[in-house]
């Protein structure tokens, strides 16, 4: 696995997709920044927090950007084996075409990861500059803690799009599913079935804003049979499916 | 006796292998048989099957039916840790172009086990490219991803060597340097190589063995050496009027061993040396004949007689 997880990051070398992607998660962050300091312009007197700009821009990336970002690194990840006609070499190769998913879906958990980070240092380095107030370890490592479990169940369903990826093996449907999900996540987000659609469900479990029509386990069993169910659905097909 | 039955060793063997696409038979019941060390040809027009076939024995494709064995072991389940004994290159070689031509090579090596360092130089200097390993893959021209292909199929030193339509889209001249690449390869380091081309006279001066595949079926197995004893020469009349000429020839003299090729050209495999007396007939019966020859039959000539005309290609 150690292998085939390095040949993955190598096949990253000199990629554009890296870059790219850091630039799209850079725009949660700037986007809240933006709003900051527009707020500022109107109200100087008005201090601006730390906790708030984590909390608002934790919102953006898990409701609004981060279903179709992951999604389209997802899709990358997969597709470009089939554009670049690179994965009937790599089956060639004697690695079981699972280990191949699995050293894939590895290096789309760190991408994801990463990100997740970035997107808190972001908002670290753009409230200093601009002098937020309220930052303490408390707040930094609570924020954090809620980047990263947002991130990670994010990074769980990516098992959807895996399976879209590979049905379609074409980055457009890619697009267009978690576009629709990202609406989804929209239509929702003042809706008691925030906690119900798992799409909407990581940035609940991250934040703890769980409400009281619906237990946390629904929460819980929701994400989870959405990413169990799509993840051995992808497994099955890639297994299965013939290579042309 | 043990060197001749270690030299007739079956490499690749297929019986029954069938491929089918609802109710169309991109293979079917396919017999092959590759043996140890023969550079063997796999013969076929687009679209005959041969790249089905090479993608269900490499476990890219899983058969309908039929039975695959590479180097004697059945592979029902996929060819598995054979493949390290293999290398391929299938039809157009992909790479990740955004890395050198050794990095791509890299992820072979890793991949297959290889910590060597000398392994990628000694694949690269294989196929020329050793002055070419830190340009990116991006920049190669077609030619040069097609030698690369080849350096990443051997450079785990693979006993089999299968080539899918290695020459497709390369200028006269990478032709050339491609069919000296397998020429070593199979002298020098005893390979045994399953090439399919729709190129006949490239798989003509190379193989020393072919199959011809047709619509998904495998229409003959044989030798270079007894398909050149066998090189049969025929007559070939240009006459005025080829459906009347035939017709004659069946019912007047009961010839059957004869392909019209449209134009005015038919072609006798029978009755040679008796030109004369055929073109008397023809005369008498009103058929003008311009021309006589007799000449001996080319790969391409054998081919498209085997699969019932047409044009080869």
């Amino acid at each position: 696995m150690v292998n085939l997880l390095y040949a993955e990051l190598l096949k990253l070398k000199r990629a554009k997709m890296l870059l790219v992607s850091l630039i799209g998660a850079a725009s949660a962050p700037l986007m809240v920044f933006i709003g900051y300091l527009n707020l500022r312009a109107k109200k100087p007197q008005e201090p601006i927090y730390f906790q708030e700009a984590f909390g608002e821009t934790n919102l953006y990336l898990t409701m609004l950007l981060g279903t179709m970002l992951y999604g389209v690194i997802t899709a990358y990840l997969f597709q470009r084996e089939y554009a670049e006609d690179t994965l009937k070499h790599m089956l060639t190769i004697p690695i079981s075409r699972l280990r191949l998913l699995l050293s894939k879906l590895l290096l789309l958990f760190l991408w994801i990861t990463l990100l997740t980070l970035f997107c808190w240092l972001s908002i670290l380095l753009l409230g200093t500059i601009a002098g937020y107030d309220g930052l303490s370890l408390k707040v930094m490592y609570h924020a954090l803690k809620q980047y990263v479990a947002g991130g990670w169940l994010m990074f769980l369903l990516t098992a959807p799009t895996m399976l879209v990826t590979l049905w379609f093996k074409n980055y457009v449907p890619t697009i267009i599913f978690t576009a629709a999900l990202t609406m989804g996540n929209v239509a929702i987000i003042n809706n008691e079935y925030v906690v119900l659609y798992p799409w909407s469900v990581p940035y609940v479990i991250a934040t703890g804003s769980f409400n009281d029509v619906y237990p946390p386990l629904y929460s819980y069993v929701s994400i989870a049979v959405v990413s169990i169910f799509s993840l051995i659905l992808a497994a099955i097909y890639f297994k299965r499916s013939d290579i042309h | 006796m043990h060197q001749q039955e270690e030299s007739m060793q079956t490499i690749i063997k297929t019986t029954d292998l069938t491929k089918q696409y609802g109710t169309h038979k991109a293979v079917d019941n396919l017999n092959l048989n590759v043996n140890k060390g023969q550079i063997y040809g796999f013969l076929g027009q687009n679209g005959a099957g041969k790249t089905t076939t090479i993608r269900m024995l490499l476990g890219l494709i899983r058969p309908t039916s039929g039975r695959m064995e590479l180097f004697g072991e059945r592979i029902d389940t996929g060819p598995g840790q054979l493949l390290k004994r293999i290398g391929s290159m299938i039809e157009f070689s992909g790479f990740y172009e955004n890395l050198t031509a050794r990095e791509n090579l890299q992820i072979n090596a890793r991949l297959l086990g290889i910590h060597k360092p000398e392994a990628l130089q000694e694949a690269m200097e294989i196929v020329s490219l050793h002055q070419e390993t830190k340009k990116l893959v991006g920049s190669y021209s077609l030619g040069m991803k097609q030698r690369l292909g080849i350096a990443r199929a051997i450079m785990h030193h693979p006993e089999l060597l299968i080539l899918d339509e290695p020459t497709n889209g390369l200028d006269p001249v990478g032709i050339k340097e491609m069919r000296g690449l397998i020429r070593t390869l199979a002298k020098e380091r005893q390979m045994t190589i399953l090439i399919s081309s729709h190129i006949l006279p490239e798989v003509e001066q190379l193989a020393d063995r072919i199959g011809i595949v047709h619509q998904g079926r495998l229409l003959e197995e044989i030798s270079m050496d007894e398909l050149r004893a066998q090189n049969r020469h025929y007559m070939e009349f240009q006459v005025s009027d080829d459906n009347k000429a035939v017709l004659l020839l069946e019912q007047r003299l009961g010839i059957t061993d004869y392909v019209a090729r449209g134009g005015g050209i038919v072609r006798i495999y029978s009755h040679l040396g008796q030109q004369a007396q055929l073109n008397r007939l023809f005369v008498e019966q009103g058929i003008d004949v311009s021309r006589i020859d007799v000449k001996g039959e080319r790969l391409e000539d054998y081919f498209v007689r085997l699969i019932g005309g047409g044009t080869f290609g």
